[in-house]
């Protein structure tokens, strides 16, 4: 066991690169692969981003109109992805250890390309507006529209990924002056994981990125506090067209990952929908045969999200399983988990954590999500840790006040 | 190469006939295991489809050993997963879990290989589960329901005609004779690969092995050959009518041979070069040259016994479906002069394909993934380590022979596909959209 030892470094490696842009390292030696990440700290929720439509400026950045970019990366075997999220645009290339070299040249040529592709813009604006009509017959999408309605204010950024997206930008110029923008932005992070040493991380991070500049004062989310759940409907139908099913989401605002309620929802989420024999899964599906799938799922991180309780059934059953489903949830908060189940919610939350260790990438990942959260390295194992501690007590006192039906609205999508 | 010096992959074939693989990672911190039953829903018989994939869902349940739910149980604990899934060409039970729990998965798989302990009150349960899968996975998206119709279309009685979860009519009818009959015909040692991955002493996990499946008796039946996708006879052309937004989709498709032909790794090479790099050359001729359609694109489908490469442009609904598809056809002879494929851009995508085998070293799962596809799709487990130096040996007149054996001159089918609903303001002015675009 000590050769991979010898070529595996779990811990980061992390060093200022100038005032405004953070390097870190995660060394991995078993592969000569390498994959980079330049992560800029602004996303789909920051007005700012919104107002100078960077999305568009962003992800379009390596089409100009001669593809000579795409032709440059296409030769290279080098793959490159950009992507938008909520709170930071990333540039992310993986590539053969021989190869970065020229992998850091072509993302040089990206940030001086000033020449957007005016057919391509085009294009995508129509396609924008057609992809749009396909979301009436999405059922998660609709489900995940109305219940963003019910819990925030209308120009709360956590609803934007449900509303009509705005035109897409074509004048190149004022896209091109986005983009700098946004990559002048302090608070930059490039991340390397893979086959790669400290040295030549350093070389390669020097002069990569242009001299940053100031904030833009609608930089933030500006995040409004979820709605009191009195404002909330108690119920929506949303009818869709062709369906034979019904799909339930009981829905509320998650617990925020920094909450200190955070660890007991970890458990008592465990024990609810988590896993194949959980609470939901046994009552609506092994028991009654009611549905394929029953679960919950979490879309916060530092910020409250959806929490939604799920499942479906055939358009008949909808009243039975909705029923069974409320009384599960009745019982699950009257009457609280056991001992024995707390202890297989410790033990699976605490085994999970090597599923997130197996790859250089899977680190930077993580260090990515803290940092982006603005949470201390470790943060969310040491939820884990806080959750593993916790007596039941305290998880069934978080679960008669969190699991309360009174906090939660019901949707359904039902056969129009 | 330093990965050579971490990975040791052995195989081994039981008495009983039951393949054994196991790739020892010391530096995975977790353990794989998948076990690759020979039996998929292409081998099920008219009046039973979907069969195989309620059988999946069956061997979640009791065993003479262990009550139903007893392994979920024990893995989720260890803080692992388990799963199943049943394709066209095979069925796959799943579990990764911290290297402590690899003996409490080994023995329990080994259990529910002959032990299950089916009832009908068991099987009634599962049934209306399956159907709610089918209906979930077939039924309430438009876009499923649109590729369920296609296959169907396209592959008549062929056994990759239906899609793997079945037909509800059938599924509601299994019987537990019928379970009982499949279960004893497929779930046999001598039908099966057992793949583990991950810190494990290969002489140990062979001894689990044993110790788990030894005494299995082989027996069973074989299913019968599926005909090759290759040999196929196909309808010239199909028309298919979904609720999709209003865009008129024109396709052409051409069979792709086995995956263990002697060609693969060009075939492979050919798909890499059309769809994995981020210019497709195909969507460059028709949406950006040509002008011809709003999107553009190819698929790729690749099954045992075969596959599809599928050229799809779509348009808004104002342009005659006759001048759709000739317009697929021009991309085609314009792609017949091969200059997407040079030295440099084969060496390109040998090079992204080398990058992806090697990220998939990091994961115990995604190798014990495809070491079972690489022995029972290709022939060899091997293949899973090897496959980037028989990549690497492909050259640029393969590539370009497999082009011209399956693409230019392969047996073309053209399918349509129309919106149900076009909005009035697209159906009278949607033409001008080229002017101003």
């Amino acid at each position: 066991m000590a050769l991979p030892a010898l070529l595996l470094s779990a811990a980061a490696i992390a060093w200022p690169v100038d005032p405004a842009t953070d390097a870190v390292l995660f060394e991995d030696h078993r592969a000569p692969i390498v994959t980079v990440v330049i992560e800029l700290p602004a996303g789909s929720w920051s007005p700012w981003f919104v107002r100078h439509d960077v999305e568009t400026a962003f992800t379009f950045q390596d089409d100009d109109a001669g593809r000579t970019i795409r032709k440059r990366i296409d030769a290279s075997g080098v793959t490159l992805d950009l992507e938008v999220g909520r709170r930071s645009s990333s540039v992310t290339f993986t590539a053969l250890r021989d190869d970065v070299e020229e992998a850091m040249a072509i993302v040089r040529t990206i940030l001086a390309n000033r020449d957007y592709d005016p057919r391509e813009l085009t294009r995508a604006r129509r396609e924008r507006k057609i992809l749009w009509r396909q979301t009436a017959t999405d059922v998660g999408f609709q489900l995940s529209q109305t219940a963003a309605r019910e819990l925030f204010a209308e120009d709360d950024p956590r609803r934007r990924a449900w509303e009509r997206p705005p035109d897409v930008e074509r004048d190149r110029v004022a896209l091109a002056a986005a983009r700098d923008a946004l990559f002048r932005l302090p608070r930059r992070l490039i991340g390397f994981a893979g086959d790669v040493r400290r040295a030549d991380a350093e070389r390669w991070t020097a002069e990569l990125l242009p001299p940053a500049g100031g904030l833009p004062p609608d930089l933030a989310p500006a995040l409004r506090p979820v709605r009191p759940a009195s404002e909330r409907a108690r119920e929506r139908d949303l009818p869709i067209r062709k369906l034979t099913q019904v799909y339930l989401a009981y829905v509320r605002d998650s617990i925020p990952w920094d909450d200190p309620m955070r660890p007991a929802f970890l458990v008592a989420d465990h024990v609810l929908g988590g896993h194949f024999y959980s609470r939901l899964v046994v009552a609506l599906r092994h028991e009654g045969g009611e549905t394929y799938g029953a679960g919950t799922r979490d879309d916060g991180d530092v910020a409250a999200g959806i929490y939604r309780i799920s499942t479906f059934t055939r358009a008949a059953n909808a009243s039975h399983i909705e029923e069974k489903m409320r009384e599960t949830i009745r019982v699950f908060r009257e009457g609280g988990i056991s001992e024995e189940e707390r202890a297989q919610a410790v033990s699976a939350l605490s085994g999970r954590r090597a599923f997130a260790d197996q790859s250089p990438v899977q680190l930077l990942a993580r260090y990515r999500v803290e940092r982006r959260a603005g949470l201390p390295a470790g943060a969310l194992d040491a939820a884990i840790d806080r959750a593993a501690a916790l007596p039941l007590s305290d998880v069934n006192a978080f679960i008669r006040d969190y699991y309360d039906p009174a906090a939660f609205s019901m949707l359904r999508a039902v056969p129009r | 190469m330093l990965e050579a010096l971490l990975l040791t992959l052995s195989t081994t074939t039981l008495p009983n006939g039951l393949e054994v693989s196991v790739l020892s990672d010391p530096s995975m911190p977790v353990v794989a295991t998948q076990l690759w039953y020979r039996v998929g829903a292409a081998d099920e018989t008219p009046g039973s489809r979907g069969l195989a994939h309620l059988f999946e869902h069956l061997m979640f349940g009791a065993t003479s050993a262990y009550p139903k739910g007893e392994y979920s149980r024990f893995v989720t604990s260890a803080g692992g997963d388990d799963n199943a899934f049943t394709s066209a060409d095979e069925t796959v039970y799943v579990a990764a879990v911290p290297p402590a729990a690899l003996a409490g998965v080994i023995s329990r798989e080994g259990d529910r290989m002959r032990n299950l302990t089916l009832d009908e009150a068991g099987l009634e349960n599962e049934k209306k589960i399956v159907i709610e899968e089918l209906r979930l996975r077939t039924e309430n998206d438009p876009m499923s329901r649109l590729l369920v119709a296609a296959q169907r279309a396209l592959l008549g009685d062929h056994p990759y005609a239906l899609d793997a979860s079945g037909s509800k009519e059938d599924v509601a009818r299994a019987s537990l004779a019928s379970c009982r009959a499949f279960y004893d015909a497929h779930y046999r040692p001598n039908h099966a690969h057992l793949v583990v991955v991950g810190p494990v002493e290969p002489e140990g996990a062979l001894a689990l092995a044993r110790d788990a499946f030894g005494a299995i008796p082989p027996g069973g039946v074989d299913p019968p050959e599926i005909p090759p996708l290759l040999d196929w006879t196909y309808p010239e052309r199909i028309d298919l009518e979904e609720d999709i937004p209003p865009v008129e989709i024109a396709l052409q498709g051409m069979p792709l041979p086995p995956a263990d032909a002697e060609d693969a790794a060009a075939v492979e090479l050919l798909r890499e070069l059309l769809t994995g790099g981020s210019l497709d050359p195909f969507r460059e001729i028709v949406v950006t040259r040509d002008r011809k359609a709003l999107e553009a694109g190819i698929e790729w489908i690749g099954l045992k016994r075969g596959g599809g490469i599928i050229f799809y442009a779509a348009s808004l609904p104002y342009r005659k479906r006759a001048t759709a598809l000739r317009s697929i056809d021009r991309a085609l002879t314009s792609l017949d002069d091969l200059a997407w494929l040079s030295d440099s851009s084969l060496a390109a995508a040998k090079k992204r394909l080398r990058a992806e085998a090697l990220d998939a070293r990091y994961y115990a799962e995604r190798m014990a993934s495809r070491i079972g596809e690489a022995r029972w799709h290709r022939g060899d487990p091997a293949l899973a380590l090897s496959w980037s130096d028989r990549l690497d040996e492909v050259t640029r007149d393969e590539v370009a022979a497999a082009w011209r054996r399956y693409v230019r001159d392969g047996r073309r089918v053209r399918a349509y596909v129309k919106p149900e609903r076009v909005p009035l303001v697209i159906r009278m002015f949607g033409w001008l959209y080229p002017l101003f675009s």
